[in-house]
């Protein structure tokens, strides 16, 4: 019961979040950029402004809709970057083994052991401000478990003779990757890229607090959230809605995850 | 020979304005004793506790209570004021200055302050080896450029005429008040300054005395019994807490754990609002301009139409109300309104975006043009108020690329002149002079004069109003520099800061300081019985 | 044992010298410098004086040159001169080292007594409402930005409520370390417990507690002498990775409540390009988390020896 809950929960928010992210554009009023008319700034929700407007008169609904965009482009982009160092390191090393397993294992360690918000915080700068900075970084600093769990996956499959055999088949190694290891590993892998894609979001968040995040006139919810920090004790609407768009999508994509573990991952198939 | 009285005429124009800004007449004795607890809100931490080595305002709240200068800002009067001098008297055209010495004051260690500690500090400022920012104020000293060059020992130009008399001769004709009011002058004990926990043991000449550092939270200051100022500090503890968080420094102010904090616009509209907190707020119009600096070099900002176009374009008064929340003032030009010079008269620029087309097309852009805006992220003067004008310069057919980059960079890319446009503030005061140069054309890039800006006829006033001898001439010429400024437009004109400062009812003595808010000279603060610190 | 140990002190000094040289390298190439960024609102600069700064500060050196003087420092264990405050980097991280620490244990210490429990109540009742309930509170946990959530505590139990201060370190005691920790510590809170309820549902199955079980021990003797003593290997390894990665995540927490920690200074150093106390200070981060992923390996292996490491 407990993983259909998952599942269902987890499921409904995150599909909640890419429909938004899907038809934001249409579901919004008003262009979330252009239509700032300072007139309006800080308005309350109302009929006219279901979210309420922000300090430049902008509507905070078509900001929202039109963030999902961004954060789950975030999200997806950074994670997609993140699986595809992880894996190709992790399976060619634990495939391999020898000097490339070490020196893989090494940068690994290397990753684990710096933080990976101020590695993150030091490419941003490197780079500037923006959202292609951002996908970079924060790309580049989150591959090591994917490394790890590929790597492991891929030395328990070998063990297994699949390998073996293929080669005496006269699959080559590329052959042998591809068809054998990467089916198998994709579980887990699965399951650590959905969870990682919530953490990619609130690293968004946390990157926009320090000041190096996705900047306007961008409508990240991120970013939204750390403008709004300030009028939470006069304008809680501007805070509220950004806040609860992160929580729900981050929410939905961490039970999401959750669930998949429970099914995809086989250790713990026994947990019932 | 004349004395400081010259400046008695720039101070009757500005006494009047100042007088509007300042916080009504205490009529209450001051209380002896008890603790403020003033804030620090510019960075999760200080920089140096050396005054010699940080310009930051941040770490200026710091040495306004651990230090002292030659001369002091007075708040009240707009003018630097003696502090640690008794006389100051000119001679040679106002090149050679000197300086009698007050005999009552002394460093935490219990010395009696001497001529030999200025003359030591103003060498020290000059150490070839580190980069102190305060050189800059002593380099018009004859003979600091040879120090600093390390040809020299000492300062060919600083006499020690007797214990508490010293001799300077400058390059130039100076107010040496303008020089010696910044605390990177600070004036330091030798057998302090060079010891080797110097910089965690600040000792000075200031009214508190340093007690604890705790990095990155707070720094605590106790009363220092043997101050000159007689009665004063009225203070026991002057504790400067680190909160860089606006948010968190709102809740805190409100939750009456701390005793002033500088606002933010957001807060500033929420604070006016409520019925208590409005009734302390302290407002100054500090000097500082927030301009778009356009490459004057450089299409299309070479042409003065083009710069006048967007002056026009711009409704600059929606966005310091809407978006800036009233907490600036709309600018007529360079000089702020608490600096000599500034004319009420001059208006600024009216939004008349029809009248920008026309400018545009005369200069041959009918249809408009794209640039590239270089932008921080800073509220006031960053991506909010270029997000702004996006959609303004957009109806008159210009097309804006932000670019965003951090502050450091900025300052890196504006010193290179690697910008077509970028959005900035300057300090526009307190010396009216020193601003205008700005614009001079012999002011190289690294200096100041970042637009880029050359004219011939604007040369010709900045240089006679450097040179004349009548008070009032030199006011007359400021005013029509100024007025000369607006009409080239050398720079977007946006505002003029408004600083607040909220503070606790039981808080009194604060001083509207238009240099720097922030900067209170702690001495006058003092707290009445109902504070919940004891 | 000793052996084992030794072995794995030493494996830190590569790794800790490819850390100096990565960040080394990092930050050489950052754009904006220290000198120039020394302004505030619009202060002019004096060129002079910049320069001078650049050299007293050996801005201007060659790279190599950099290096060199940079690895010579570290190998007699200096970690430089702060640009900002013309202090040795290590003064400036001793004396930040106690509160990050106050904050980490707290933290930990706060995930420990809630996620622990969270964990075991749930595995206890697999598939229950409690069993969902406390796993969403968990995962809730995890779903917020730090810095939101630090925010609200503020404004909950300091505003409304006036139960703790705001901000601030105060005299280190818990009455301003609370709000920092429960902010810190929410999220390994949910990982414990996540972590928790997995470990001991994995017990609970095994064939060795089945066979206990059947033999009519007494399941509360079961639970607690095999269940805890098997899963306490894996919270082990999940407590110690935690510990080690929350001195980094303690940024942004530092930051808001203007907790003076080593993360706050980290920060402030990296955007005002104070390059040696950003190199010291992560220095200093990544041999904490050695060193405590070390202790929790040895921890490991004292628990259970038959655990044999590659």
């Amino acid at each position: 019961m407990k993983i259909r809950a998952n599942l269902a929960l987890g499921g409904g928010l995150t599909a909640l979040a890419l429909f938004v992210g899907v038809f934001g554009p249409w579901l919004a009023h008003t262009d979330p950029i252009m239509d700032a008319n300072l007139m309006n700034a800080e308005l309350p929700p109302s009929g006219e402004f279901w979210f309420g407007t922000d300090q430049q008169g902008r509507d905070i609904w078509s900001r929202v809709m039109y963030g999902a965009q961004i954060s789950l482009t975030v999200g997806v982009v950074s994670q997609l970057i993140n699986t595809f160092i992880g894996t190709a390191l992790g399976v060619t090393a634990g495939y391999w083994g020898g000097w490339w397993d070490d020196f893989v294992n090494g940068l690994t360690n290397l990753m684990l052991a710096i933080p990976s918000l101020i590695f993150a915080l030091a490419i941003m700068a490197i780079l500037g401000p923006g959202l292609t900075s951002l996908l970079i970084a924060l790309g580049l600093t989150n591959w090591s478990y994917t490394c790890r769990i590929s790597r492991a996956q891929t030395l328990a499959i070998k063990s297994q003779g699949y390998v073996q055999a293929a080669r005496v088949l006269g699959y080559g190694d590329i052959r042998i990757m591809f068809s054998q290891i990467l089916p198998n590993t994709l579980g887990p892998i699965i399951v650590i890229a959905t969870l990682g894609m919530g953490g990619s979001i609130l690293a968004e968040a946390a990157l926009s607090f320090l000041g190096l995040g996705v900047r306007p006139p961008a409508p990240s919810w991120g970013s939204m959230l750390s403008d709004a920090r300030e009028t939470i004790t006069i304008a809680p609407w501007l805070s509220l809605f950004p806040g609860m768009a992160i929580f729900l999508t981050v929410l939905g994509l961490n039970l999401l995850g959750d669930g998949l573990r429970d099914i995809l991952d086989p250790q713990s198939r026994s947990r019932r | 020979m004349k004395r400081i009285a010259l400046l008695s005429t720039i101070a009757v124009a500005t006494a009047g304005m100042l007088a509007a800004l300042a916080p009504a007449a205490e009529a209450q004795t001051p209380r002896s004793g008890g603790t403020m607890r003033m804030t620090a809100p510019y960075a999760s931490s200080f920089g140096s506790l050396d005054p010699h080595a940080s310009g930051r305002a941040q770490d200026g709240v710091v040495f306004l209570a651990l230090h002292r200068q030659l001369y002091r800002w007075d708040s009240a009067k707009g003018l630097p004021v003696p502090e640690l001098i008794t006389e100051a008297k000119s001679s040679a055209g106002g090149t050679v200055w000197t300086f009698t010495l007050r005999q009552d004051a002394y460093f935490h260690n219990g010395r009696k302050m001497n001529a030999d500690d200025v003359v030591y500090s103003f060498t020290r400022l000059m150490d070839p080896k580190k980069g102190f920012v305060g050189a800059r104020w002593v380099r018009l000293i004859k003979g600091a450029v040879d120090v600093e060059k390390g040809a020299a020992q000492a300062i060919s130009g600083i006499r020690k005429v007797d214990d508490f008399t010293v001799e300077i001769t400058f390059l130039q004709k100076v107010e040496p008040g303008y020089l010696f009011y910044n605390m990177t002058t600070s004036i330091l004990a030798k057998e302090e300054a060079e010891k080797a926990d110097w910089p965690n043991n600040p000792v000075g000449l200031g009214p508190f005395k340093f007690k604890e550092h705790v990095p990155g939270s707070r720094l605590v200051t106790e009363k220092w019994e043997k101050f000159y100022q007689p009665g004063k500090p009225y203070l026991d503890t002057y504790v400067i807490q680190i909160m860089s968080e606006a948010a968190a420094r709102d809740i805190a102010f409100r939750n009456k754990e701390v005793d002033a904090s500088i606002l933010g616009p957001v807060q500033y509209v929420a604070y006016g609002r409520d019925p208590q907190l409005s009734k302390h707020l302290l407002e100054v119009a500090e000097v500082f301009t927030r301009s778009m600096v356009m490459h004057n070099e450089k299409k299309p900002f070479d042409d003065k139409r083009v710069r006048q176009a967007i002056n026009h374009a711009i409704n600059a008064k929606l966005i310091i109300e809407r978006l800036a929340r009233n907490k600036a003032y709309p600018a007529t030009s360079w000089l702020p309104t608490t600096v000599p010079g500034y004319d009420p008269a001059l208006q600024s620029y009216a939004y008349d975006p029809a009248k920008a087309k026309k400018l545009l097309a005369e200069a041959g852009y009918p249809n408009g043009f794209e640039f590239e805006w270089t932008t921080s992220q800073n509220e006031s003067w960053g991506l909010p108020i270029v997000e702004a004008v996006i959609p303004m310069l957009k109806q008159v057919g210009i097309t804006v690329k932000p670019k965003v980059v951090e502050v450091t960079v900025l300052t890196d890319i504006a010193q290179k002149g690697e910008f077509q446009a970028y959005i900035g503030s300057s300090q526009t005061g307190p010396d009216p002079l020193q601003t205008l140069r700005c614009f001079h054309s012999a002011t190289p890039r690294t200096s100041c004069n970042v637009s880029g800006y050359k004219n011939a006829d604007y040369d010709k006033l900045l240089d006679e109003a450097g040179t004349t001898e009548d008070p009032a001439r030199k006011l007359e010429l400021i005013k029509q520099a100024n007025a000369h400024l607006y009409d080239a437009a050398p720079v977007w004109f946006f505002n003029y800061n408004k600083a607040v400062l909220a503070y606790q009812p039981w808080v009194h003595g604060l001083q509207a300081n238009p240099t720097e808010l922030m900067h209170q000279y702690p001495e006058d603060i003092w707290v009445d019985a109902s504070s919940p610190a004891k | 044992m000793a052996s084992f140990i030794i072995r794995r002190l030493l494996q830190m000094v590569p790794m800790l010298a490819a850390i100096a040289l990565l960040i080394f390298l990092l930050f050489s190439v950052i754009p904006g410098s220290f000198a120039t960024g020394q302004q505030d609102e619009g202060l002019g600069l004096d060129m002079a004086v910049v320069q001078r700064m650049r050299a007293e500060l050996g801005l201007d050196d060659p790279l190599h040159v950099r290096f060199g003087k940079y690895v010579t420092q570290l190998a007699t264990l200096d970690l430089g001169i702060s640009f900002r405050s013309r202090q040795p980097v290590a003064d400036l991280i001793a004396v930040r080292l106690w509160p990050s620490l106050q904050l980490t244990i707290a933290s930990m210490a706060f995930a420990i007594i809630i996620g622990l429990p969270l964990g075991f109540i749930a595995a206890m009742r697999p598939g229950s409402w409690i069993d969902l309930g406390s796993m969403v509170v968990a995962v809730s946990g995890l779903s917020l930005p730090k810095f939101w959530l630090g925010i609200l505590l503020m404004y909950l139990f300091s505003l409304t409520l006036g139960w703790f201060p705001s901000f601030g370190y105060g005299d280190g005691g818990l009455y301003h370390l609370t709000l920092p920790a429960l902010a810190l510590g929410v999220s390994p809170m949910a990982l414990l417990a996540r972590t928790t309820r997995a470990a001991v549902l994995d017990i609970m199955n095994a064939d060795f507690v089945r066979t206990a079980r059947s033999k009519g021990m007494n399941e509360y003797r079961v639970v607690v002498w095999h269940v805890l003593r098997n899963a306490l290997v894996l919270v082990l390894t999940t407590i110690g990775l935690q510990f080690g990665s929350l001195l980094g995540q303690a940024v942004v927490v530092e930051k808001l409540f203007a907790w003076p920690g080593i993360g706050s200074l980290l920060v402030d150093s990296v955007f005002q390009r104070d390059i040696p106390a950003v190199q010291g200070c992560i220095l200093v981060i990544t041999l904490f988390f050695l060193v405590i992923n070390t202790s929790v390996d040895i921890a490991y292996k004292l628990i259970d020896p038959r655990i044999r490491y590659t």
